[in-house]
């Protein structure tokens, strides 16, 4: 074919900054736990994560420290509590120092990590853990009420509890912890099963000690094909899923994500800051897993918004690196402290989660003097597949090139490349791409077809062999990042008895991207917004929550029925383009 | 009137209040302050312009006599109290706006104070004896500064212990407080039941007319709810035990007493009616985020909830 071949010469191999070929050396290290034990000796006695709080009070773990505990924690799991091997361990928690110690206990261990949204709904929760058949669970201390009501409900066995102030010194971790109990009151009292983290690691340590347990063979003979995590998405099809990622995806990806970043990293020297969620696969491999890789100095933030809640952090610290998406650099650049002393020492920023505004990065380059590079990933690959190279060519509104050793192309609805300047699907192939989904063969299947991940994005090559977004294909609406289906929110909405259907639809927003809006029609007439609004908010995470509800007496249909969700779109649309009356 | 040893004990209470008030501080606040001064101008006219000329309108009004009147007009020219920042955070304020006003208005009190006490002092015919010699004032002050510079090194060093220094300075202020009314009010109950109504109402209304007139110079200056609701608190909740200080480093036996009785009233009644305006500001705070929230729900990704 005239134009696969377009594709698959990687045109736009030049723009690579590293001698051009896109070509890169394997990941040195078989599986997840060997790259973390090798940083964690070649860095040792550096500091590896720093919890920040809103008042500039923290807490600082080693490399060392990170190695030890987390070790114990393995030892824990195996053997105190009898996981074996592939278990699947739930971990749900803010950015705080128990986060990496548990996400790398759970490596170390052999067993599968399941990273979960500790904003999630019970029913959220549940609907995760028994797709996942997750054993043990580490939840943050703030929603152990939320697990207290579905505990029964699922196969979780051991609870361990931890609190953002877990591992910092004694005096400030009890002020903190004062103040979230009786002044704030977000730790509820539970009559929830639990150790906490600390007892955890205890008994870990103990049954290290007796058992004279080498750590490594739980570990030794896992190899770059083997299960790692489960990240849950929507995937491009709206049903709430596991991607099964590998050791060797998420290797790979570490590789790939220090391809484009190696120029401005020194390694055991840089401060990353991380403010989003290390739930997230963005934050969870670009900045937990590369910037350890890299010996750097992670600091936590455990929530960002207000956006004030990170000066302390810039003022304390040199941060060198930076990651967010479009939401939090806006933000950022609307502090008057932000801009009135923007972090010197910063290298590079790096945008993804959802498309960056390319006012916000001329802004942010122009205020910080550092580039703000935009990648372009999913879930399902690990995420990274695309990103703008810090140096040559910057395009502010393109997500730039495919990362090194990964193939894209821009297919047509039958599968068939498109010219360049023509909208396609992209699809993927790379190490990068997930195995498929955990327990969903037909789904699986349509995602990856002959080793191709298909995105369910359309984007177009421009003259610079540079990429760019243009539409998504399913419905999927992006909320500052996160995916939101549509059909579940409409589900949600329609178990109100009030109402006799619903159709939701994403619309552009200067905040978050996109805006989730709800069209309903009322059964019953006395339904009112808040009424609907309220019952949302017991089925759904804050974020997939309407944010418009507009009643309708009827919604567009095609002639069987289904609704048009695309002709909502287009009169949402044209009513924003409409000048004001 | 005050022991020896209770003064000095004030003395280096105020010290330590101070060096709390320092730890909440960095230097970077400062310059951005001046890059970006428009807040902190407001209060400082809120501060200066609005409480002095309160202090003074009222011993006016209520015609007070002149142990009274000074004692109402120092009140009026103090500086912000420490004891405003924890208020403005349990009302759910902008502490940023709290620490900056009370640290700016105490920094610029060496100037202030003494000659705003002059110019009222005189404007109301206060004269002889019962005039605070503006050194007196602008050498306390100045003393201050120092365990404030320490504080700000201190959370320079390290920031844990600066925070845990910047809450127990901010606690000790109502110690402090509670300490004045603990031994001053059971030795003089007899003169609070003989103090006619016209005092009360200056120590009390200097504090809650102050809130008032704070609030709304800001709302007419255009600052939103929120910062309107941290200036007004920051305007009315002064510094008391530092004008006790400087009552009893100034004045010794009964002239003592009597001029010590406002500046002690003031800051008995301003923790009672600052927890109520908390209290008050605290709901409607809450209401607007709310309404916030409702407006734009899930803005920013990772919405963790909040930790300390």
């Amino acid at each position: 074919m005239k134009q696969d071949s377009l594709y698959d010469l990687a045109p736009w191999s030049r723009h690579y900054t590293s001698g051009g070929t896109g070509k890169l050396a394997p990941p040195e290290s078989q599986n997840l736990p060997q790259m973390l034990v090798a940083a964690s000796k070649a860095f040792a006695a550096q500091s590896a994560f720093t919890c920040v709080t809103p008042n500039g009070m923290y807490g600082t773990l080693t490399y060392a420290q990170v190695d030890q505990m987390s070790d114990d924690f393995a030892v824990y799991l195996r053997e105190v509590i009898g996981l074996k091997a592939g278990a699947r361990v739930a971990v749900q928690t803010p950015n705080c120092l128990s986060t990496p110690v548990a996400i790398f206990g759970i490596l170390k261990a052999g067993c599968v990590l399941v990273n979960t949204n500790p904003l999630y709904t019970e029913r959220e929760m549940k609907h995760q853990f028994n797709d996942a058949g997750v054993e043990a669970l580490v939840l943050i201390d703030m929603f152990a009420d939320k697990m207290a009501t579905i505990a029964r409900e699922t196969n979780v066995k051991h609870v361990v509890l931890c609190s953002v102030s877990s591992f910092f010194p004694p005096v400030v971790r009890q002020i903190i912890k004062g103040i979230q109990k009786y002044w704030n009151k977000v730790i509820p009292t539970t009559n929830l099963a639990h150790l906490t983290i600390n007892d955890a690691l205890a008994k870990g340590a103990l049954a290290r000690n007796d058992l004279r347990i080498d750590v490594s063979q739980y570990w030794k003979r896992l190899a770059q094909n083997d299960l790692a995590l489960l990240q849950y998405t929507g995937g491009t099809t709206g049903v709430s899923k596991g991607a099964m990622l590998t050791h060797g995806n998420l290797l790979w990806n570490i590789e790939q994500i220090l391809a484009i970043g190696r120029d401005k990293i020194d390694m055991g020297r840089e401060t990353v800051l991380t403010a989003l969620p290390i739930y997230h696969i963005f934050a969870f491999t670009a900045n937990l897993l590369t910037f350890y890789r890299c010996g750097a100095r992670n600091l936590l933030i455990p929530s960002p918004r207000p956006i004030q809640n990170l000066q302390r952090a810039f003022e304390n610290y040199k941060v060198t690196w930076i990651s967010g998406v479009n939401t939090l650099f806006n933000a950022l650049l609307n502090e008057e402290w932000f801009v009135a002393f923007p972090p010197k020492h910063l290298k590079a920023a790096i945008g993804g989660g959802a498309a960056m505004h390319s006012a916000v990065v001329k802004r942010w380059e122009a205020v910080t003097g550092a580039p703000l590079a935009e990648g372009y990933g999913l879930t399902e690959s690990s995420p990274a597949v695309c990103f703008q190279p810090l140096s040559g060519l910057r395009k502010t509104d393109s997500i730039g090139i495919p990362a090194h050793e990964t193939a894209v192309r821009l297919v047509d609805d039958n599968g068939e490349p498109v010219a360049q300047g023509e909208p396609g699907e992209i699809i993927v192939r790379g190490p990068q791409v997930m195995l498929g989904y955990w327990n969903q063969a037909e789904e699986s299947a349509k995602t990856i077809r002959d080793g191709w991940l298909y995105t369910g994005d359309i984007a177009v090559m421009d003259s610079d062999f540079m990429f760019k977004i243009v539409d998504r294909k399913k419905d999927l609406i992006i909320v500052s990042g996160f995916n939101v289906y549509p059909n579940e929110v409409e589900d949600a909405i329609a178990k109100h008895d009030k109402v006799m259907e619903a159709a939701v639809i994403g619309v552009p927003d200067a905040k978050t991207g996109e805006a989730v809006r709800a069209y309903v029609v009322k059964r019953d007439d006395s339904l009112t917004e808040a009424e609907l609004a309220a019952h949302c908010r017991t089925l759904l995470t804050g974020y997939k929550l309407p944010a418009k509800i507009i009643f309708r007496d009827e919604l567009p249909k095609t002639p069987i029925g289904k609704i048009l969700r695309k002709d909502l779109r287009k009169e949402a649309l044209a009513a924003t383009q409409a000048p004001a009356a | 009137m005050l022991t020896e040893l209770e003064t000095k004990l004030l003395g280096v209470m105020m010290m330590l209040i101070m060096f709390g008030m320092g730890a909440s501080l960095t230097f970077r606040d400062f310059l951005i302050a001046f890059k970006k001064p428009k807040g902190v101008l407001i209060g400082l006219l809120c501060q200066y312009g609005i409480m002095p000329f309160l202090g003074y309108a009222l011993a006016v009004i209520l015609g007070l006599p002149p142990a009274l009147a000074v004692g109402l007009i120092l009140m009026g020219c103090m500086p912000g109290g420490t004891t405003s920042n924890i208020f403005t955070y349990f009302s759910k304020g902008v502490l940023a706006l709290s620490i900056m006003m009370t640290s700016v208005s105490t920094l610029v009190a060496v100037v202030a104070v003494p000659a705003l006490l002059e110019l009222y002092s005189n404007l109301a015919g206060v004269s002889g004896a019962f005039k605070i010699p503006a050194e007196n004032v602008a050498q306390v002050l100045v003393v201050l500064l120092v365990p404030t510079v320490l504080g700000m090194l201190l959370r320079k060093w390290n920031a844990n212990i600066g925070a845990v220094v910047e809450l127990m300075g901010g606690f000790l202020g109502v110690v402090v407080i509670l300490f004045l009314i603990g031994s001053w009010v059971p030795r003089n109950y007899q003169l609070l039941l003989s103090t006619p109504w016209p005092v009360y109402f200056a120590a009390i209304g200097l504090g809650v007319i102050g809130m008032l007139l704070g609030y709304w110079l800001a709302r007419l200056l255009r600052q939103d709810n929120n910062r309107s609701r941290t200036i007004s608190l920051e305007t009315g909740i002064q510094n008391g035990p530092l004008a006790v200080l400087i009552v009893t480093l100034t004045f010794t036996g009964t002239m003592q007493q009597e001029v010590l009785l406002i500046p002690v009233l003031y800051s008995l009644f301003i923790v009672i009616t600052s927890s109520l305006v908390t209290y008050f500001y605290r709901g409607r705070s809450e209401r607007e985020a709310l309404a916030r929230d409702q407006a734009k729900i899930g803005t920013m990704i990772g919405a963790s909830p909040a930790a300390a």
